[in-house]
């Protein structure tokens, strides 16, 4: 096949598309890098007249904006950054490693049931309000409010069927006498698949890796709802912005949704192949 | 003679990255009635061929006719051209009655025709039972027998078969193999085969046409392609054990010549009157046409290095002063493999091709 | 004899090390128990919960009094807002779902033929879904500001003083919340639906061709029928997540103007954590979750053969 030229009228429309897709991010870049002037200007600035950083700055340095005539940041986001970073981190760790072993155990040891992942899928129709409920009174039963441990808990526990269910599809595309061929040569069933099954599906794990740390990173509601003091996400904090100081701080908030954006579109580009098989439970594999 | 069903005319395919073109000017007349077949290895340009004929790719220049009009103005699926693929490609997601039906209900036709006709074709093929199961259901030779019939209800005037029976296990596609036979003959319809089976080639069509990298390499009757062909390659592609091709030099011996590699020698009778003795050759023999004798008195020695049994007879792999040679002996009474046996030759049955052209020459 | 056998049959000698059963415990059993007790726990307290009338401001969990279904016989006969934000939420679900399907349909089918560029643009289209909700939540919330870039267009259009107040009328704010929605996940319908394109057999389609078929023929009678189950599989998700439907809505309008965007869990999480009805709530939450398994079952019906049968 060659690349060729779209038709005009395709051109056109593939263009608008294009700006449709791309303007919202254009935006939020733009109003990032915004000084506190450009902000909520009327008529809207699209393009600032002069770029600065300052709105990063003001992020870690509540006081920074000063510089511009500007008062009132509550709070630095450098707890809900590291908060997001943390929790993020340790349970996408928890829930890839739980999930390698069940979808081991899964594909090469299951009954071949086919209903789970139906029931799967129905637990994660269920409103995250509603689970939220019974984990606030849980939580506060064993003091787990409002601390990394319960947010980290609840985080892994959310993404497991992900995890499971895309690390099982990667598990499933090796034949399984790769495993067998390393049990008759006199390795022990475990050690076949940590040393034969894991080390082969690699790429998939890293894929499923990258794509947990989406999720976890972008989750808000249970946050919201078991953060008070102690802790706190980046989603968390952006929603913060908007209350405590009624919507006035633009650019810094642009500023944090940047900085929150910019990894995750990374690690989505780095596993746009893999995309389609996480976000449908290992249905659709390309 | 009746006017060709189907002309190509200097036909050729260039691909646009400019290397060697599939199809490289061909020119083929299919007659009527006529079932030929398009034989060769993969990646020769068969394949390339049936798209052009019906209308998937166009040719960058020579002409296509059917009925004697050329075709290359008419989009595919007007054309009235058939064709059968190698993976059955049936509508899976639609019952048997569907597929068989999608032609006609394209083609807007009323909907008693369309039944008439779907039965008519089911009954041709032994389906009538099966119109309302889902095609996804299907085993392999009842997919090839509905994506057939849902050509055939079109009625095509040229029904091209990709490779149809390769997909099939073994009995089912010698049981498919009869059944084309039987609708061959029942309905007369005109028939392109392509097919990499020569076996499948020699038992379905009238006439074969051998293709290599693009190109026609000779199209005969299928009774006189294997006793006579006319290339080198055609020779060591038809024929399970292909031909034993021996390249070697002449010279004049006696009232004859002398065909020799090495220390291999073979007494030849005198060429033909007016034929010069060219100094290379190479000479074919079908494994059938050598004979076993008893060692003594016979033009050739050899060790049998091989014996592969093949049911009622067995091949021999006979090695004769350093020159390998097969031959198909009967398989009561074989030799033991490391016996010496003598083969015997009919000069008639030899076949010589020019060592510069790789053509065949009416040598003696 | 014994060494005999043996040596007879050595592959068919079990592994050595742990028994199968052993291993099969351990590699299934911390999934079982994260479920389990991070799942199914609490869910099983939320039941519970959804019988009783408690509240943490009026009594402790273990002192609550059970009273039976009338949570849930308040809910669905007397709370109309807790109807009208199923409703809201089925509509938004119902317009987003087929605007997200056209439009990613049009633009998978538009990726199938060659052009330059091709893998730069693939990339492109699908950043939408890469970004956190509250991100793009808070990102639209700029944009249809009433002095913000999309009111700017408008104006451009339809001539100054046309812009309207996309937060302070009903109808504007659900139409915001959509087109937010629409923007972020179009690109997992254009993905799901190019890769189920792109593993249609490219035979039948040629057969079709063949057998006198238009394009749009072969598109709607060859190709769709095809593409099923994968258009299911791309439903049944996007149901599952848009009506779980919440940080882009808090991000944008808190459920306003009034209740005019609220949302089913934008409701259960008010009720349970502005008003602090948490029985209540789970009684909600449990309603909400018995309609999607009916609705899933339904979406799925006319494919589950083919989906359980399908591929493994």
């Amino acid at each position: 096949m060659h690349a060729k030229k779209l038709s005009p009228l395709l051109a056109v429309v593939m263009g608008l598309a294009l700006a449709v897709t791309l303007f919202p991010v254009f935006w939020i870049v733009m109003t990032a890098i915004k000084p506190p002037t450009d902000w909520n200007a009327s008529p809207a600035i699209w393009i600032p007249s002069e770029p600065t950083h300052i709105n990063f700055l003001t992020l870690f340095d509540p006081e920074a904006i000063g510089a511009y005539g500007v008062g009132g940041v509550s709070q630095s986001a450098t707890k809900a950054v590291w908060g997001s970073v943390r929790a993020s981190i340790i349970a996408t760790a928890l829930s890839v490693s739980i999930g390698l072993l069940s979808a081991i155990g899964i594909t090469r040891y299951g009954n071949g049931s086919k209903i789970a992942p139906l029931v799967i899928l129905s637990g994660r129709m269920f409103p995250p309000a509603a689970i939220a409920v019974p984990f606030v009174i849980i939580f506060s039963n064993v003091g787990l409010t409002d601390s990394y441990v319960g947010l980290i808990a609840i985080y892994a526990a959310a993404t497991l069927p992900f995890s499971t269910w895309m690390l099982k599809s990667f598990v499933e595309d090796l034949p399984r006498e790769v495993e067998e061929a390393a049990m008759i040569d006199g390795r022990s069933r475990l050690m076949a698949h940590l040393t034969v099954t894991i080390p082969l599906i690699r790429g998939g794990i890293f894929a499923t890796t990258l794509f947990i740390f989406i999720l976890n990173w972008s989750e808000f509601m249970f946050s919201l709802v078991l953060s008070y003091t102690n802790i706190s996400t980046i989603p968390v904090q952006l929603a913060r912005y908007v209350t405590a100081t009624a919507g006035t701080l633009y650019g810094v908030q642009a500023a944090l949704a940047v900085l929150a954006m910019v990894p995750l579109m990374l690690m989505g580009y780095l596993i746009q192949s893999h995309l389609a098989r996480g976000m449908t439970f290992g249905a659709i594999k390309q | 003679m009746s006017k060709p069903k189907l002309e190509l005319v200097a036909l050729r395919k260039d691909y646009a990255d400019g290397s060697v073109p599939a199809v490289d000017g061909i020119d083929l007349a299919v007659q009527p009635g006529e079932t030929l077949a398009l034989l060769g290895p993969s990646g020769c340009g068969k394949s390339t061929t049936l798209n052009m004929i019906v209308g998937l790719e166009s040719p960058t220049s020579g002409d296509i006719q059917i009925d004697g009009r050329s075709i290359l103005g008419v989009p595919a699926g007007k054309r009235n051209v058939g064709m059968v693929f190698q993976d059955y490609a049936v509508f899976t997601s639609m019952t048997v009655r569907k597929n068989l039906a999608f032609g006609l209900e394209i083609r807007k036709m009323p909907k008693a025709e369309i039944d008439r006709a779907v039965h008519e074709v089911a009954e041709l093929l032994g389906m009538a039972d099966r119109l309302d199961a889902r095609a996804r259901d299907l085993g392999g030779s009842e997919l090839q027998r509905v994506a057939i019939g849902r050509t055939l209800a079109t009625r095509p005037a040229l029904l091209l078969l990709d490779e149809p029976l390769s997909n099939l296990e073994y009995a089912a596609r010698l049981a498919m193999r009869r059944e084309l036979r039987r609708l061959q003959q029942e309905i007369g319809l005109t028939i392109i085969y392509v097919t990499h089976d020569q076996i499948e080639a020699l038992s379905l069509a009238d006439r074969i046409a051998v293709m290599r990298a693009g190109k026609i390499l000779q199209v005969e009757q299928t009774t006189t392609i294997y006793d006579t062909p006319d290339h080198v390659f055609v020779a060591s592609f038809l024929g399970s054990p292909p031909m034993n091709l021996l390249r070697g030099n002449l010279e004049a011996h006696g009232q004859g010549m002398l065909f020799r590699i090495g220390q291999f020698r073979l007494q030849l009778p005198p060429p033909r009157p007016g034929m010069a003795m060219p100094r290379g050759v190479t000479l074919g023999v079908r494994p059938e046409s050598l004979q076993v004798v008893p060692a003594e008195a016979a033009p050739l020695v050899g060790q049998v290095l091989l014996a592969e049994p093949r049911g009622p007879e067995v091949v021999l792999t006979v090695e004769s002063a350093a020159v390998q040679l097969k031959a198909i002996a009967p398989s009561h009474g074989r030799p033991e493999e490391g016996s010496l046996v003598g083969l015997a030759v009919d000069p008639a049955s030899l076949v010589f091709f020019s060592n510069d052209t790789s053509h065949r020459m009416e040598l003696c | 004899m014994a060494e005999n056998t043996m040596q007879a049959m050595p592959p068919v000698r079990p592994p050595r090390g742990l028994s199968r059963d052993a291993v099969v415990r351990l590699l299934t059993l911390p999934g079982v128990i994260v479920s389990l007790v991070v799942l199914v726990l609490p869910l099983l307290v939320a039941l519970y919960m959804s019988f009783t009338d408690w509240s943490p401001r009026s009594s402790s969990f273990f002192e609550a009094g059970f009273v039976g279904f009338d949570n849930y016989s308040e809910l669905t006969v007397y709370d109309t807002r807790f109807l009208y934000a199923v409703l809201r939420t089925l509509c938004i679900a119902a317009v987003c779902l087929s605007l997200e399907f056209a439009i990613g349909l049009g633009l998978a089918v538009l990726f199938l033929r060659e052009f330059r560029g091709k893998s730069l643009l693939f990339s492109a289209f699908l950043s939408p879904m890469m970004i956190l909700p509250v991100v793009v939540g808070y990102t639209f919330w700029m944009l249809f500001q009433s002095n913000g870039p999309i009111n700017q267009m408008v104006e451009l259009c339809f001539g100054p003083g046309s812009s309207p107040e996309w937060f302070r009328s009903a109808p504007l704010a659900v139409l915001a919340v959509i087109i937010t929605e629409v923007w972020h996940w179009t690109p997992l319908f254009f993905l799901i639906l190019l890769s189920g394109l792109n593993a249609v057999p490219e035979n039948p389609v040629r057969a079709a061709v063949i057998l006198g078929a238009s394009p749009r023929q072969v598109f709607w009678r060859v190709v769709m029928p095809m593409l099923k189950p994968v258009i299911v599989v791309a439903f049944v998700i996007r149901t599952m997540e848009i009506i779980k439907l919440f940080d882009e809505v808090y991000m944008l309008t808190r459920g306003g103007p009034g209740s005019a965007t609220e949302t089913i869990s934008l409701y259960i999480y008010k009720l349970a954590f502005n008003d602090f009805q948490l029985a209540y709530g789970a009684a909600a939450a449990f309603l909400v979750l018995l309609g999607c398994l009916l609705l899933i079952h339904l979406l799925l019906s006319p494919v589950r053969d083919q989906l359980l049968k399908g591929g493994r």
